[in-house]
């Protein structure tokens, strides 16, 4: 039993701005720490976290055989290989959107309350059905947005729904970030994003091409020992929730060449 | 015996009887300490003579509990202070001022609509009077009033004001950066240099287009 379960919604409203490459990421951070934690794929219409996770040749059963209750809920959980501090419960088939209401989502996020000292819920992108039922799962969320107009309106929406849902604390990371674009004022500032959006900012994650490799492997970035910043950023979020004071990165300071670097320091400090 | 929890009542003097300044040391020796709501009556009180009000309570055990007042610059000023605030309209009768309070009266004067917090996007706020909200309307909310909107906060979204066809409504916010403004059937696309730090501004229709400009007192008072 574990009385003081986080029970986090990872969600964005937009689909595709990196949710479940952050549940994916964050869960192995989390268990890397020691922690019991369980990613719950709430996306049941597209599924892919067990892809992500590398996990989709071990599932037999479901959270839906789990809700019929023709199998017990540690049946269903897929431990990761290497780091058995992670579970897995699978989404069940597209079909399961028809019945699921609500109170199911909660009924499983209860039963993994119990077991898990992190219970982190894959969202479906939207704010329909999909999303209606894995808010009630959670009891405090992780809103993920790229520093893009459009997604960061789509965010506002959804930290509108999450207010009205009574779901707090709701902290934001800030993913895809590009140094050279925010510099030259291509893109949004994290200060843009963070003076609409008034949540605390959890992380920011620059764009980073190991992302896509290691998604393509099915092994989470933060697996391997990898020192690539995105890597870096998901462990530091995952301790920032342990309650360590990391500082944030600064993205005027990142992603600049050695040579840029000592450029830099000669300048600060001859000049 | 005195039911403590009672709410007492400190009832400032007309505007034209005394300065409720000068009345207060009077009124203040009668207050029992225990929380106590304030009725400003007709003066127009900002937010420093609030708080000075509040203050002097305070030393004397007095908590304000509530506001009420005839003029909506009070009411402004109270409401940012966070304190519950009724718009008394003159003639009697007390209007209560919350977000639930919505059913259409057309005996009763317009009524002034308070809403607390943010709208963020696809969230509408709408009233059938003036709407005063405490918070920002960010890009993609809208915000709607048969009377004025206020907005003690940024204007982001969109924003329109006599929507039944009031031209002589405005629109007026510590930020006024809206995509979109509306007056009546008038439309015009917010300005896109940046807001002068420290002011409200104000926009009303002349001469058939709408107007920005820095806010003036009087828009409160009208
Ligand atoms: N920091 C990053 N750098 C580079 N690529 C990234 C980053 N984060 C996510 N991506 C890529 O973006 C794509 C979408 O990511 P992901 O599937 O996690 O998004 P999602 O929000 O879960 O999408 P959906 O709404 O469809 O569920 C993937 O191809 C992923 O590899
Ligand atoms: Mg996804």
């Amino acid at each position: 039993m574990a009385p003081t379960t986080r029970t986090i919604l990872i969600c964005s409203g937009k689909g595709g701005v990196g949710k479940t490459t952050l549940t994916a990421n964050l869960g192995i951070a989390l268990a890397r720490l020691g922690v019991n934690t369980v990613v719950l794929d709430a996306d049941f219409g597209l599924r892919n976290l067990d892809l992500l996770l590398g996990l989709e040749n071990r599932i037999v059963y479901t959270a839906q055989e789990v809700l019929a209750e023709n199998c017990r809920l540690d049946q269903a959980l897929v431990k990761h290989k290497q780091e058995p501090n992670l579970s897995l419960l699978p989404a069940g088939n597209p079909r399961m959107l028809e019945w699921l209401k609500p109170e199911d989502m909660q009924r499983i996020a209860t039963m993994l309350a119990e077991q898990f000292n992190y219970v982190l819920i894959d969202c479906p992108a939207g704010i329909e059905d999909g999303f209606k039922n894995a808010v009630a799962a959670a009891k405090e969320a992780i809103v993920i947005t790229t520093p893009e107009v459009s997604a960061v309106r789509d965010a506002d929406r959804v930290i509108g729904l999450l207010n009205t849902h009574g779901v707090k604390p709701i902290q934001l990371v800030l993913n895809r970030v590009r140094p050279k674009m925010m510099a030259n004022q291509e893109m949004l500032a994290a200060d843009d994003v963070t003076d609409i959006l008034a949540l605390p900012l959890l992380g920011l994650v620059l764009e980073d091409e190991q992302v896509i490799v290691s998604t393509n492997r099915g092994e989470p970035l933060t697996l391997s020992n990898s020192k690539t910043p995105a890597a870096r950023a998901y462990s530091n979020i995952a301790r920032r929730l342990q309650g360590e004071d990391i500082p944030l990165i600064d993205p005027a300071k990142e992603g600049l060449g050695l040579r840029d670097k000592m450029w830099r320091l000669m300048q600060t400090k001859i000049f | 015996m005195e039911v403590s929890d009672e709410i007492q009542r400190l009832t400032l003097p007309w505007c034209r009887e005394a300065h409720w300044w000068d009345s207060l040391p009077a009124k203040l020796n009668q207050l029992e300490p225990r929380p106590t709501e304030l009725d400003c009556r007709d003066w127009r009180l900002g937010c420093r003579d609030l708080q000075q009000l509040s203050e002097l309570l305070e030393k004397t055990g007095v908590t304000l509990t509530r506001i009420h007042a005839n003029f909506r610059e009070t009411i402004v000023s109270a409401a940012a202070l966070g304190y519950q605030s009724y718009l008394e309209p003159q003639q009697g009768s007390h209007t209560k001022v919350t977000s639930t309070d919505t059913q259409p009266n057309p005996n009763t004067p317009p009524r002034l609509l308070f809403h607390e917090g943010t709208l963020r996007s696809g969230d509408h706020l709408s009233a059938e009077g003036d709407v005063l909200l405490l918070g920002d309307v960010n890009p993609g909310a809208r915000i709607s009033a048969g009377g004025d909107v206020m907005v003690w906060g940024r204007l982001r979204g969109v924003a329109h004001a006599g929507q039944d066809g009031d031209t002589q409504a405005k629109i007026v916010a510590l930020q006024l950066r809206p995509l979109q403004l509306r007056i009546a059937d008038a439309v015009a696309r917010g300005p896109e240099d940046q807001p002068q730090p420290g002011l409200a501004e104000e926009a009303r229709i002349e001469g058939g287009t709408i107007m920005i400009e820095p806010a003036r007192a009087k828009t409160f008072n009208s």
